[in-house]
Parts: C-alpha cells; sequence; structure tokens
C-alpha cells in the first residue's frame, strides 16, 4: 500500500515537472525569474531541512555553501573559460567537500552552539572570499561573461529542483531517515541502540550542503554578477529556516509549501509596499509562529489531516 | 566460586568511575550467569546506574575490564557495544517523542537489514508489548507505562543477547508490570541473559535467580534471593547498623 502512495507522489512530481517545464513560454521574463527563484528557494529550503529538520541540527549558517558555488562557477566560468553547466559539478563537490571538513568539528556542538558555529563558518567564508583577491576577485565581485537567455538556467535550476525534492523524500521515507529523526529526539539514545551518530550526520549535513552549492551556481550564472555580501548574504540563512519552519520542518512537503508561501508572500509585498513589506512579512510570520508553531504541517497533522510519521 | 567460562555471560572485573571527588563505581567485580534473570539492587546512589552506564559505554570507566565474549568491552563507543548484541533501556523513558511507535522501532535495525524483514519484526514486537492500536501514534502521545514498554521493544529489535533493564518497574501499573515480566520470563527461555536494576523487592526476590549488591560503588553481597533476604551487610546497607 505504501509502495502505491510513493509512485502516486513520483506522478505528482513529474506533472509538476512537466507544467513548469511548459511555464515559461507563457511568461513575461520578469514572472520566469519569479518562479526561477521560487524553485531556488525549495531547493535551499528543503537542502537546510535535511540536517535542522531531519537531524535536528539547526544551521544559522547554510548561505556558506551557497556561496561557495556560486563562486566556484563564477570564477571557472570568467578566468578559465569553462562552459557554465560543467561548474555546477564542481559547485557540488566543493560546497560538498567545505561541508566535510567544517562539519567534522563543529557537528559535535549541540543546540545553540551549534548555530552560533554556524553563523560564524558563514561570516568566515564571506571574509575569505572578500580577501582572497587572487582567487575571488575580492570586494569588486565578479562579472560573468553575458551568454545568458534566461530560459537555461531556468531549466537548470528545474532540474536541481526535481532532484532536491527526490532526495529529500527518499532521505525523508527511508529508515537513513527515521534514524536521523532518532538522533534529533535523543542522541545519546540514538547511540545506545547502534547508531553511529558522527557518521549520520556528517553524511546528513554534505547532502544538505550539496544542493546550495549547486543553486548558488546556477544564480551566479543568471544573475551575472555577484560579489561577497550578496552571496553570502545571512538572510539567505534565514529564509531557508524561516520557509522550512512556516512549511513544517521534518517533513517533505512542509519546506516545499513554505517556499512557495514565503517567497510569493515577499515578493508580493514588495511589488505592493514596497515602504512597508518588511512589515508585513514579519506580521506574517508572527502570525504563524503565534498559531502553527509546528509549521502547516504540523497543524495539518495535529487535526488528523495528515498522518503522523513518515513511514507507515 | 568458580564457573566454567560457558556459564558466564559478562564478566566485570574491578570496574572504576569517579566523578571529581565521588567514587560511584569503586571497585566492583561481578559474573553475571548467562542465560538466566539477574537482580542489580543497591540503596539510592549505589553506583548501579553508572555500572550500566560502563557497561554499555554511555560513560567510559577509568580502569577495570568488562568481558564479553572473550573481549573487553571497556572504552568502547555505546553504538559499538550495542552492535555487540548488548542492548538496555534507561531508567526514565527515553523513547523518540516526535516519532511514531513504529518509527521508534525501526530507527534500531541497521541498514543493511532488508526494509521488509526490518518492518515484520517491528510488527511483531508491537504485538508483543500490546501496543498494535498505538503503532501509527508519536511516541511523546503514550502513557508513561506505554512508553516503559515501547522502550522494552525497541530494545528487542535486533535480538540482543544480553539485555539490561534500568528499573523497568518504576512508574508501571501492576497489570502492565505483570504483563512486562511475563515478556522477561519469555525471553529468559528463549536464552536471552537479563539484568535487572529495580527498586521494587518483589520484582528483584520474585523473578532473579541471581542477585548482586552494591553499596558505596562495590559489590557488597551476591547469591540466590533467599541468601540476600536475609543477608547482614544487605540489611545494613539499607537499613543501617543495628543497635
Amino acid at each position: 500500500m505504501e509502495r502505491r502512495e510513493h509512485v502516486r507522489n513520483l506522478a505528482l512530481l513529474a506533472a509538476a515537472a512537466v507544467v513548469l517545464g511548459l511555464l515559461p513560454y507563457g511568461l513575461s521574463v520578469y514572472l520566469r525569474s519569479f518562479v526561477l527563484f521560487t524553485m531556488m528557494y525549495v531547493v535551499l529550503a528543503l537542502a537546510w531541512n535535511i540536517i535542522s529538520g531531519f537531524t535536528g541540527y539547526t544551521s544559522f549558517g547554510h548561505v556558506a555553501f551557497y556561496g561557495i558555488g556560486a563562486y566556484a562557477c563564477a570564477i571557472l566560468v570568467t578566468d578559465y573559460g569553462w562552459h557554465w553547466v560543467p561548474t555546477l559539478g564542481v559547485a557540488a563537490a566543493v560546497s560538498g567537500l567545505v561541508a566535510v571538513a567544517v562539519g567534522y568539528p563543529v557537528l559535535r556542538l549541540k543546540g545553540p552552539y551549534f548555530a552560533i558555529a554556524m553563523l560564524g563558518t558563514a561570516e568566515g567564508t564571506r571574509v575569505i572570499a572578500t580577501v582572497w583577491d587572487s582567487l575571488t576577485h575580492g570586494g569588486l565581485g565578479i562579472s560573468l561573461p553575458s551568454a545568458e537567455t534566461s530560459f537555461q538556467t531556468y531549466y537548470a535550476m528545474l532540474v536541481l529542483m526535481v532532484l532536491t525534492i527526490v532526495v529529500a523524500y527518499g532521505v525523508g521515507h527511508s529508515r537513513f531517515g527515521i534514524r536521523l529523526n532518532a538522533i534529533r529526539e535523543d542522541e545519546g539514545a540514538a547511540e545506545a541502540l547502534g547508531i553511529n551518530a558522527t557518521a549520520y550526520k556528517l553524511t546528513a549535513f554534505t547532502l544538505s550542503a550539496v544542493f546550495p552549492g549547486v543553486a548558488g551556481g546556477i544564480q551566479a550564472y543568471k544573475v551575472l554578477y555577484i560579489d561577497p555580501p550578496s552571496v553570502f548574504f545571512v538572510q539567505i540563512t534565514i529564509a531557508m529556516a524561516l520557509m522550512s519552519m512556516l512549511g513544517g520542518k521534518g517533513t517533505v512537503i512542509g519546506p516545499i509549501v513554505g517556499a512557495v508561501l514565503l517567497y510569493t508572500t515577499q515578493e508580493l509585498t514588495w511589488v505592493n509596499f514596497p515602504t512597508a513589506h518588511l512589515i508585513a512579512y514579519g506580521l506574517f510570520i508572527v502570525v504563524v509562529a503565534r498559531f502553527m508553531p509546528r509549521g502547516l504541517m504540523g497543524f495539518a497533522i495535529d487535526r488528523g489531516w495528515v498522518r503522523k510519521g513518515m513511514v507507515h | 566460586m568458580s564457573r566454567a567460562p560457558g556459564e558466564v555471560a559478562l564478566d566485570v572485573r574491578d570496574l572504576r568511575k569517579a566523578f571529581g571527588g565521588v567514587h560511584a563505581v569503586d571497585g566492583c567485580s561481578f559474573a553475571v550467569p548467562r542465560g538466566k534473570i539477574s537482580g542489580l539492587i543497591g540503596p539510592n546512589g549505589s553506583g548501579k546506574t553508572t555500572t550500566f552506564n560502563l557497561l554499555t559505554g554511555v560513560a567510559t570507566p577509568d580502569s577495570g575490564a568488562i568481558l564479553y565474549r572473550g573481549e573487553n568491552l571497556a572504552g568502547l563507543k555505546p553504538y559499538q557495544i550495542f552492535r555487540k548484541g548488548i542492548t538496555r533501556t534507561f531508567q526514565i523513558t527515553r523513547i523518540f517523542r516526535e516519532m511514531t511507535v513504529l518509527e521508534n522501532m525501526l530507527s534500531v535495525t541497521s541498514l543493511g537489514v532488508p526494509d521488509r524483514v526490518a518492518r515484520e519484526r517491528a510488527d511483531h514486537l508491537i504485538g508483543f508489548v500490546n501496543l498494535t492500536h498505538l503503532r501509527g501514534e508519536y511516541g511523546g502521545r503514550l502513557s508513561y507505562g506505554q512508553q516503559k514498554l515501547l522502550e522494552f521493544a525497541r530494545a528487542l529489535m535486533t535480538d540482543p543477547d544480553l539485555i539490561l533493564l534500568d528499573e523497568p518497574a518504576a512508574g508501571v501499573n501492576r497489570t502492565l508490570l505483570q504483563h512486562l515480566l511475563e515478556q522477561i520470563h519469555q525471553l529468559q527461555e528463549q536464552g536471552k541473559t537479563i539484568v535487572i536494576v529495580e527498586h521494587d523487592m518483589n520484582v528483584i526476590m520474585n523473578h532473579c535467580e541471581r542477585i548482586f549488591v552494591m553499596d558505596y560503588g562495590v559489590k557488597i553481597a551476591e547469591g540466590p534471593p533467599a541468601d540476600i533476604k536475609d543477608d547482614e551487610r544487605v540489611i545494613e546497607a539499607y537499613f543501617g547498623r543495628r543497635r
């Protein structure tokens, strides 16, 4: 019975991908960009959710991987003449390697200590990108040679989003995911029950870093100019966290719904209330936090609309 | 008294652990008989739970040896000890609260085991402790007694050989306790070795074949229930010296 559910969900995803694949032809350049960035935030929120939602290690520095990916793409395209598509593989590899190196020591910390160490990591990468002139062009930033049609990056982001959803879904509904949840609930008990928490946490952390890395790469080629403050922008991390929490962290649908809702709200309020948009945005968050502390999915689960648990 | 090696499941030798100046376990030695239910008792603060923590790797011994199947477990990590076939429950239950009963069970099985096998075993054990009707409920929504049962069932997921139960009776009503004790006896009949830390003397005296008594971090007495009941040192440890 569960297999049928998975098939149904994959079919839904495939249908959504087809619709999104046809969509850009009917859209203005502005709306095409809007959909692209919405998809990007779906990727970011879902990836953040793997370490912070499934595993319970709330990261306030995930923008580091996004920025690293953006720089990998920009440097290889501008200084080494690469085609932009293969640079995304490098973006994935570099952000994954950095995640292993950072995660090994930092994942020993818990709760707020981990969150702050990640905040420091993100600031550190921003500073490195600013001062390492010979590699990153420093504070001047990098302008990428323009060959972008806005369709290429759209489809790249669509493929990345589908891939991220499939991976997050696979992790969430597997025994690997359940073991990550066990670490979130009680790491000591999880270890006493045979779970090598260090290895599981590092795997989850690396997985959660790779997708933002690629998203950063695509974004660099989309915007065609990057500098340290724009790609290591702390608000991007906050967005990942808020979107996951709004939708319901620790679920798969939650971060997707949260990303779509929050990014749309942000865009609408920004368009309609250019001066007051942050207030509207803030109010929205306050209302959700007050009435749905476990996010929309938690709200739905409490009312019996959605079954509890990831496996049944 | 010496035993043939086959009879001993776990051989603890001169185990020591100090927290600052407090010698929680201070040179404790005992041999757990294989295939039997043993009890570990002692007044509050005598070092029982610390001993459990040392045996399961939750705390690392300062010195001493824990011999299991010819191997010293002292200093191994909890998950390594678990994988050798030793499992435990906790004094205060540590079930995974925001995970369903089924997920609590499945989290224990290693990824090498096929999903179908893990699920069959999980469902079998959920039935074994009468929690089938709560299979899809969050662990945190269960009553305390039910959480104890869940933790007990969870500890059996990998078919361990040695089961350490830290106060299984605490906070469990009589009916549920009777059920739990029946399950423990069933496990023993299957050849498992069980060690129980417990304050409920009825449980200890009526269900354990061998009892170890600890006080101030050392074993002060050992024997079958009948002997322990009348042992001067035990009475003194619990009630003080007779005038």
